[in-house]
């Protein structure tokens, strides 16, 4: 049995909770809002408490003191009389915070540079060099995304193209970047077309909740607009507050004091909300990519226009009946509101209406067309229809002819939120959760349990011209300054991003399920600190790096093992596994094959040939489509990018806080396998020689500064030398088929490439290959 | 440094001992590698919460929603009243749409005949199915929620109606861990040249650890991605490359040598290895007898890819893999018909759909029975929903989520027994005491593994799940 259970080891790193009987009855809340209730609560609940202007505690080793952070960390450890770590070596460090601000490996001079740089401030001029650089807002961005559930596709049957997502992803990316407070980044995520209806770039941040999964063709237009707003309001709790606020829904919540009616008056600050994903860009906004996209659609509309025009005249003679059709599929409640004659419409009859009007298109017209031309059994059944059908069919087909002339990616429209007026339509209280049973109607409020013991109210609502003001005040008062929990929540999630665990272990749990502080005080610092330096995410990141507690080693120490067997004190340095997009970007980037380009509209990487996805998977383009970084890859949320999938990247359906770690061998196949990896390993051996010669040692010493930023230790040098010296013979050995290919170096000239000796060559790329599948290159040390 | 074990053990609350707490050491990892990898391996297979009744389930997903009631509920007081508006009392409670004139009662022109000593009810459509018919479990009060497939199939498998949960063979495979190391333990199967719509969220593992999703295999001798070596590799090549890796991850690893992480990762490519071996043996189907592939279908081009993806199931069940999701397509080159989803002309659709699964499905029931699988086996035949009793467009059936059949087949069955009924046009369930929900068909299913769905929970965000969500009622009438 033994055997049994020994197979497969793999590891998992959760987001890690103490109690796990959480859905005990005993601890349910009480079936109450009353305020005092809440309040004799929340004395028990740290993160909502007020938060704490703390000194960093005094310490005896003050000279291992280089910023705040280490003095809180140092306390710690001298209580318990632990040493910290040594300082890790220069490479080593260089690796982690390239790896850590950008998601990509330091090149060999960026390291060199960095070794022999003696100044005492060389420390924070290359920490101030990553965080100018592009690529650090690719890398945080990413991180964002996750918790926005951001992905290029509405998901469900259809899974259809958001053909403007894409410029929510790059407001991200340019925010990080340009180290815009973090209150502002919350305000314009959720309330930008409130608070700054003129500024197109505050309306596109409003992407965040206009990102939810969607299904465009859903018969029960009253319960979408549930489904939409729970998720608004899970996102909005979960994101800025990690409260599991969601949990109140069906019943009031069993471990954090939140009624069912305190969820519900939470979700009906989205009560008005709607979407419009066709909003045109404002004239002078426009980026190259989409002046080419206009371009080319233009050119297209003028190529078929003789066709589209003839279609749209036959359409048109039966688009009253064809509407009235389609609109009939809807459900009984959708349908009051959709015949219902405009000028009686209230509230939740214009939300219905705006979406009925958002998913309409000539498709439904065509449907109709389709169906009364062939369906004699149908009681729309119409003879007329026949000859038109048939037109209508030879004109699809003639205009299929022009396929290759459509326009590329890119689009003329961004997407934001709206409200259809002032006036809101009614929330209610819902049984069980259940859309079909609501209760009592509610307003707008904040959960006890947040306000009371933070002494932040409920804010107040005021309406603007058009829109109902609900999520202005929502987004005002989650970035009060007094409001404890949306900073404790961020720095704590950025100190995670650094040291792989929270200060609370459980990033998206504030509750009282979560875990709590190892280290409240150094939180209630982070938190006050980054409020008072302006919500800056960059101040608070360049302090980590620069803390001796990022610097220490991550070698392993048999010393802690019955002191603090989590790390909680942090006396070791973590090390970490890579998540997807690093492991993918850092092999691209070392190869040399990255187009390193900022932004734009997503892209479709080369996939396998029975990768199967039929058209939700564009044929690559080439390299402008193989070799960006991930954070622009395609997402499209049905058919996940297969390059990266296994190594737990997120998954778009739900915020996601955390990557796990998960070791399996499918991840195994996919690095040693894939094409394209091993694309790469030829790129990567390429550059060795280019940039150490011939020699296997200098090229050896080369490869692992590249990779691993150190030279190779005795027994990995003698390894591999061992390797090179008998794999041209293997090779050699190999069957062959008739042109006697051979996998050799890339990315040299064809001169250089006459040089070499097919077989040596052949065997260093399967050395670099099988160099970039181990241990060394997925973690992080 | 991981706290993996750890956190592994308090978020599964499956019963690992709190003395195995002991020993995990800063710089990673535990003590000893084998009792470590006993722990932190998600895979290890788990003890059930009482004895389970069958290893394995093939959940055959009827992609489109069927009209059982043109397959096995049969209903002679609808082809009376067939033509004629159903009275009010028949549809009162439901939500319906209107188009294409909801109104009349619509029979399609099916014969009815009883079949087996059970005496169950099959239409014309399934001639070979209903030689199996002692062998089949009907339910046929059951429900579900939505009008739409994608939120229907959602709720299905995963229980809710938007995306984001862990399906039910994720929660399978992290409650019983895998039998077979060297397969994936829970396996997608699809016939037709793309993988069913909406994709990987109906086999994901939401909130679980990506570890316990389904591994969709694709048609064709190469099911897995990546299984092949890189185009210009000879295996030799393949070979000492692999040897050169584990030499270096032993070198890394001497330094760190309580790391079970780096250790699991280095083994994770002999499993690789393995498992490039395993896989395409476990779905060629060359060394099977021409008999058993014509008991499949495999000799008639419309139930042919079906039939293949069926008799993959059986030989998947054989090599341990515990949940296999068969997801209905097409026929091989049929473009005019792709789903069960018949709002008009349902006897063309049903037509094909039915001849596509018949034969394989009755083959799958025959052989797992000829060869002793069939009693630790359970194969359940399900739909997002299934179809009215009133027409839609003249000749066809629109969405029924109040109503509808399903069956089930194999261990700890009541074999030849139905339980439940629909109203006299078969358009509601007629005693809602005994509606079965997707939660209910769950539960039981769960049970029948030895689970208690009530007991089968991962703590989330400080929120214990369960598969069944906040309902679910094992069906205990229907267990033997």
């Amino acid at each position: 049995m033994k055997n049994k259970y020994l197979y497969l080891a793999m590891a998992l790193v959760f987001s890690s909770s103490t109690t796990w009987a959480a859905d005990d009855d005993k601890s349910s809340a009480a079936n109450t809002t009353k305020q005092t209730a809440a309040a004799n609560a929340a004395a028990k609940d740290w993160a909502v408490k007020p938060l704490q202007h703390v000194t960093a505690p005094v310490v005896k080793q003050q000279k291992w003191v280089r910023t705040p952070i280490d003095a809180f960390i140092l306390a710690e450890l001298e209580k318990q009389n632990i040493k910290p770590s040594r300082e890790t070596d220069r490479g080593t460090y260089i690796r982690r915070a390239t790896l850590d601000t950008w998601g990509l490996l330091p090149s060999p001079t960026e390291i060199e540079a960095f070794e022999k740089d003696k100044s005492p401030d060389a420390y924070e001029k290359l920490v101030d060099r990553l965080l100018a650089s592009n690529h650090f807002g690719e890398r945080h961005a990413r991180r964002w995304l996750d918790l926005a559930r951001y992905a290029d596709s509405a998901g469900f049957q259809g899974d259809q193209t958001r053909p403007n997502n894409w410029r929510y992803r790059d407001y991200v990316i340019a925010s990080f970047n340009e180290d815009k407070p973090y209150n502002q980044f919350a305000r314009e995520q959720l309330a930008g077309d409130e608070l700054w209806p003129d500024n197109q770039t505050a309306r596109i941040a409003t992407g965040f909740l206009a990102g939810y999964p969607d299904n465009s063709n859903s018969r029960d237009l009253v319960q979408r607009k549930y489904q939409i707003e729970t998720d608004y309001t899970d996102l909005v709790g979960e994101a800025f507050l990690a409260q599991s606020i969601g949990c109140a829904r069906c019943h009031n919540h069993k471990i954090d004091k939140v009624s069912q009616k305190e969820y519900f008056q939470l979700q009906a600050y989205f009560a008005n909300t709607v979407v419009n994903e066709k909003t045109p860009l404002a004239k002078g906004t426009e980026l190259d990519w989409d002046k080419t996209f206009t371009t080319q659609q233009a050119a297209y509309q003028a190529a078929t226009k003789e066709i589209r025009d003839k279609q749209k005249a036959i359409l048109d003679t039966v688009r009253e009946k064809g509407r009235q059709y389609h609109n009939e599929r809807y459900l009984t409640d959708s349908r009051d509101s959709i015949f219902k004659a405009e000028k009686d419409w209230n509230p939740l009859d214009k939300w219905v209406n705006w979406r009925l009007k958002a998913v309409a298109t000539d498709a439904d017209i065509s449907g109709y067309l389709k169906v009364s031309a062939e369906d004699k059994g149908t009681p729309v059944f119409d003879a007329a229809n026949i000859e038109k059908w048939k037109d209508y069919q030879k004109l699809t087909e003639d205009l299929k002819k022009f396929d290759k002339q459509k326009p590329g990616r890119g689009s003329k429209t961004f997407t934001t939120l709206a409200e259809t007026g002032v006036q809101s339509p009614q929330t209610f209280v819902r049984f069980g959760g259940v859309h079909e049973r609501p209760l009592e109607a509610v307003e707008p409020g904040i959960p006890a349990l947040w306000t009371i013991a933070a002494g932040v109210a409920s804010p107040a609502i005021t309406p603007t011209a058009n829109s109902s003001g609900r999520r202005t005040a929502l987004a005002n008062w989650i970035v009060d300054p007094a409001n404890p929990l949306t900073s404790r929540v961020y720095v704590n999630r950025v100190w995670a991003q650094y040291f792989s665990n929270g200060i609370s272990a459980t990033v998206g749990d504030f509750g009282r399920a979560g875990e709590k502080p190892t280290n409240p005080e150094l939180l209630d610092y982070l938190a006050t600190n980054f409020v008072d330096k302006g919500w800056s995410t960059k101040t608070l990141v360049r302090e980590i790096l620069l803390s001796n507690v990022y610097r220490q080693s991550s070698d392993e120490r048999a010393d802690l093992v019955k002191i603090d067997p989590d790390n909680k004190l942090l006396a070791v340095y973590p090390r970490k596994r890579l998540e997807a997009e690093e492991i993918r970007d850092s092999l691209l980037y070392a190869s040399g094959e990255l187009v390193d380009q900022v932004g734009g509209p997503s892209v479709f990487p080369k996939v396998p040939n029975n990768f199967n996805a039929g058209q939700l998977w564009e044929a690559s383009k080439g390299k402008e489509d193989d070799n960006r970084r991930s954070i622009y890859t395609f997402v499209r949320r049905s058919v996940p990018y297969p390059l990266t999938v296994s190594f737990d990247p997120a998954n778009p359906s739900n915020p996601h806080h955390k990557r796990d770690v998960t070791t399996t061998p499918l991840q195994a196949l996919t690095l040693f396998n894939s094409d394209v990896v091993f694309g790469w390993s030829q790129a990567l051996a390429g550059r060795v020689i280019k940039e150490a010669g011939d020699n296997p040692e200098a090229q050896i010493n080369k490869l692992y500064e590249i990779l691993f930023a150190r030279k190779p230790s005795s027994a990995e040098k003698s390894a591999l030398k061992d390797f090179l010296k008998n794999q041209d013979k293997l090779i050699a050995q190999r069957g062959w088929d008739k042109n006697y290919s051979l996998a050799v170096p890339t990315g040299l000239t064809e001169e250089d490439t006459k040089k070499l000796n097919p077989l040596k060559a052949a065997a260093l790329v399967d050395l670099v290959h099988a160099v970039a599948n181990s241990n060394d290159f997925a973690y992080r040390f | 440094m991981s706290s993996s074990r750890r956190d592994f053990i308090k978020n599964t609350g499956l019963g690992l001992g709190a003395a195995s707490l002991a020993g995990v050491i800063p710089g990673l990892g535990t003590i000893s590698a084998a009792t470590a990898a006993e722990l932190i391996d998600p895979l290890a297979p788990k003890q059930p919460h009482f004895p389970a009744k069958i290893k394995s389930v093939i959940w055959l997903h009827q992609n489109g929603a069927p009209s059982t009631l043109d397959l096995y509920d049969y209903k002679p007081e609808l082809v009376k009243l067939a033509g004629t508006v159903p009275a009010p009392s028949f549809l009162k409670g439901i939500k319906t749409s209107t188009q294409g004139g909801v109104g009349n009662l619509f029979a399609s022109k099916r014969t009815w005949k009883q079949y087996g000593e059970s005496g169950a009810w099959f239409s014309d459509l399934l001639p070979n199915l209903a030689q199996q018919a002692d062998k089949l479990t009907f339910i046929k009060s059951s429900v579900t929620v939505g009008a739409t497939h994608d939120i229907s199939i959602l709720k299905l498998n995963t229980g809710d109606l938007s995306p984001g949960r862990p399906s039910l063979g994720a929660w399978i495979s992290y409650a019983l861990g895998s039998a077979n190391p060297d397969l994936p333990s829970y396996v997608v199967l699809y016939n037709g040249d793309r993988e069913p719509a909406a994709g990987s969220v109906n086999w994901n593992s939401g909130f679980l650890p990506a570890i316990y999703q389904g591994t969709a295999f694709r048609p064709g001798p190469s099911p897995i991605l990546y299984l092949e070596r890189p185009e210009l590799r000879a295996e030799v090549q393949q070979r000492s490359s692999l040897d050169l890796l584990k030499k270096l991850n032993n070198i890394g690893s001497a330094e760190r040598p309580t790391d079970t992480e780096l250790q699991a990762r280095l083994r994770s490519y002999d499993l690789a290895d393995r498992m490039q071996t395993a896989a395409p043996e476990a779905v060629d189907l060359t060394k099977e007898t021409d008999a058993t592939k014509e008991l499949y279908g495999l000799n008639d081009k419309v139930s042919e890819s079906y039939g293949t993806t069926l008799l993959r199931a059986r030989r998947l069940v054989e090599r341990g893999v515990r949940f296999i999701q068969v997801v209905t397509g097409a026929p091989q080159g049929e473009t005019e018909v792709t789903s069960w989803d018949a709002h008009s002309d349902l006897e063309k659709n049903h037509g094909v759909m039915s001849k596509m699964v018949d034969k394989p499905i009755a083959g799958l029931l025959e052989d797992l029975k000829s060869r002793g699988l069939l009693e630790t086996t359970l194969v359940v035949w399900t739909s997002e929903f299934a179809r009215t009793s009133y027409g839609q467009s003249g000749n066809g059936r629109d969405h029924n989520p109040w109503g509808y059949t399903q069956w089930l087949a194999g261990g700890g069955l009541k074999a030849g027994f139905t339980y439940g009924e629909t109203d006299a046009i078969g358009l509601q369930t007629a005693d809602k005491d005994k509606a079965v929900d997707t939660y209910d068909l769950q539960a039981t299913v769960l049970n029948l593994l030895g689970l208690d769905h009530l007991k089968t929970t991962f703590l989330n965000k400080g929120r214990s799940e369960r598969p069944t969500v906040v309902y679910g009622r094992v069906v205990k009438e229907i267990l033997a």
